[in-house]
């Protein structure tokens, strides 16, 4: 085992117990752990934003490739900085613009044939199979019927310029239905990502908590819970010694 | 029985904490070997790369940062070790700067297991920045989008690239998609206007959104969370960290479902008042 590796399992087991130090109460071990995330995420994200992105695929190009026309992009980064100059704050809203133009006029057409027009024809399949020994309706067919249903109803439940009353009512309370289940369904596969966030966590911690890594986990653990009843108690003590009203 | 309903719903929320910790290691210390079924859907996916022949060029879009890893990395894994062990050409990249290392280190262990060579067998891109404008610009010419690779070698001298272009000429891409960018920016963005094969795999939160676009064929296949990977570990005949965790999944969905009942009953008992 290199020191990286063991050094990398330490700082792992210990960030990880930090964080979960929050399931008893916020503590200063959270605190910690929280703001070295925070700082570590960002700093990490700008290392490599400068490497891949300015040097890689901007300054390197431009000066040793004499790839002018990346100077376009170049110059309408900066004109996004002008805001911080008053004077010229005005100039960003032409990068701003730009943006905004490319990134609609990409977008909106894209989005809606995938997300509406080819979902509208995922809707309108046929009910009934029709091949060369006569119609047939199996399974597939029922889960054609129940999509047109759901989405009808659905549709229905959605709809407010009529009022819900007498079939309309009927039909908008099984559109509700529809969303119950799909909101049951959406909340299922949610619990399950995030047990599967703490199984993936409570798997290193325990890896951690082999010989091969010093026993990592078991001493923090360890650290982690005496730091949290120290600190406990002189919260406690300090809670104790202060005046009943609040005042000094 | 009224009064130890009410003292049932307002026990410590930390209780609970050191209950689900305990349901969710004890399998991890003693698994339980649990079957695992597959789903059509990964079914689908692993058909897929079955199906392509020799040095087809398989995208790999590595769309995650390392919250996201317990599900998406052991996918990562199996769908390495399915594309090397059928002698397809990989070309891995990621649309999340913060995945960038952990993506690079994911493929350089991969293909060290399956001996395989960078450079000929598989590269790995890098990040590309600009959500969709990347897709777009890979799709417009991939030596253009990316000029060099992660390694800094230029990418129109690789033997792996060789008559790779654009996204048009890639038999089957997959993104393993956390978030946006992901799956779905690569079918908006690329799928539609390249006209390439896609499949994907995504976190179990993001699984119900994909589900309208594998019914109607819009993606091919799909590895929904960690039991998604499971799943595939399963039709490799391998066992990894996703058939290992599932046994503490399925146990931890038992708890919750018991704890969901046995509120509900207390709340009927007469608890609400408490």
């Amino acid at each position: 085992m290199s020191p990286e590796m063991l050094c990398g399992a330490w700082v792992a087991a210990g960030l990880s117990l930090c964080i979960y130090s929050f399931l008893y109460r916020d503590n200063p071990f959270f605190k910690l752990g929280e703001h070295i995330f925070v700082g570590a995420s960002v700093g990490y994200l700008l290392v490599i934003t400068y490497h891949e992105v300015m040097l890689k695929k901007l300054a390197v190009p431009l000066i040793e490739q004499h790839e002018w026309r990346l100077a376009i992009p170049l110059v309408l980064g900066l004109l996004m900085l002008a805001r911080f100059v008053p004077r010229l704050a005005w100039t960003s809203r032409l990068a701003f613009a730009f943006i905004l133009g490319v990134s609609s006029g990409v977008a909106i057409p894209r989005l809606l044939s995938s997300f509406v027009l080819q979902q509208v024809q995922g809707t309108l399949k046929p009910l009934v199979s029709v091949g060369p020994t006569g119609a047939s309706f199996g399974l597939a067919e029922l889960n054609t019927i129940l999509i047109l249903i759901g989405v009808v109803s659905v549709l229905v439940y959605f709809f407010f310029s009529i009022e819900h009353t007498g079939s309309v009512r009927r039909v908008a309370r099984l559109g509700m239905y529809f969303l119950m289940i799909s909101f049951g369904a959406a909340f299922g596969y949610t619990v399950m990502a995030r047990m599967s966030l703490l199984i993936g966590r409570f798997d290193e911690l325990i890896l951690y908590a082999t010989p091969e890594y010093s026993y990592a986990t078991v001493w923090l653990l360890g650290f982690v819970t005496g730091g949290l009843v120290w600190w406990q108690r002189r919260v406690r003590q300090a809670q104790a010694q202060a005046p009943p009203d609040g005042t000094e | 029985m009224r009064k130890f309903a009410a003292r049932l719903l307002q026990l410590d929320r930390r209780f609970i904490f050191v209950l689900m910790s305990v349901v969710t290691v004890l399998p991890l210390l003693y698994p339980l070997g649990l079957p695992v079924r597959i789903s059509p859907e990964t079914q689908q996916l692993y058909d897929t790369l079955e199906r392509l022949p020799e040095r087809s060029v398989v995208l790999l879009s590595l769309d995650y940062d390392p919250a996201s890893k317990p599900e998406l990395y052991p996918m990562t894994v199996s769908l390495l070790r399915h594309a090397f062990a059928r002698n397809l050409r990989v070309v891995a990249l990621t649309l999340w700067p913060a995945g960038t290392s952990m993506a690079e280190s994911a493929i350089t262990h991969g293909a060290e297991e399956a001996g395989k060579k960078d450079g000929t067998d598989y590269v790995f891109l890098g990040y590309g920045p600009g959500e969709a404008n990347a897709i777009i610009s890979l799709g417009q010419g991939l030596t253009n989008a990316f000029p060099t690779d992660y390694a800094g070698r230029k990418t129109e001298t690789l033997p792996v690239l060789a008559g790779v272009r654009s996204l048009r000429d890639i038999d089957y891409a997959i993104s393993l998609s956390a978030g946006f960018p992901g799956l779905d920016t690569w079918y908006v963005y690329g799928k539609e206007k390249y006209g390439f094969e896609l499949g994907g795999g995504c976190t179990a939160v993001s699984a119900p959104k994909f589900y309208p676009l594998l019914q109607t064929g819009q993606i091919n296949g799909l590895l929904g969370g960690l039991r998604g990977a499971a799943e595939y570990e399963t039709l490799l005949n391998q066992s990894g960290k996703a058939t290992a965790g599932m046994d503490a999944q399925s146990a931890t969905h038992f708890l919750i479902i018991g704890l969901i009942m046995v509120c509900n009953v207390c709340y009927l008992l007469g608890g609400r008042k408490g």
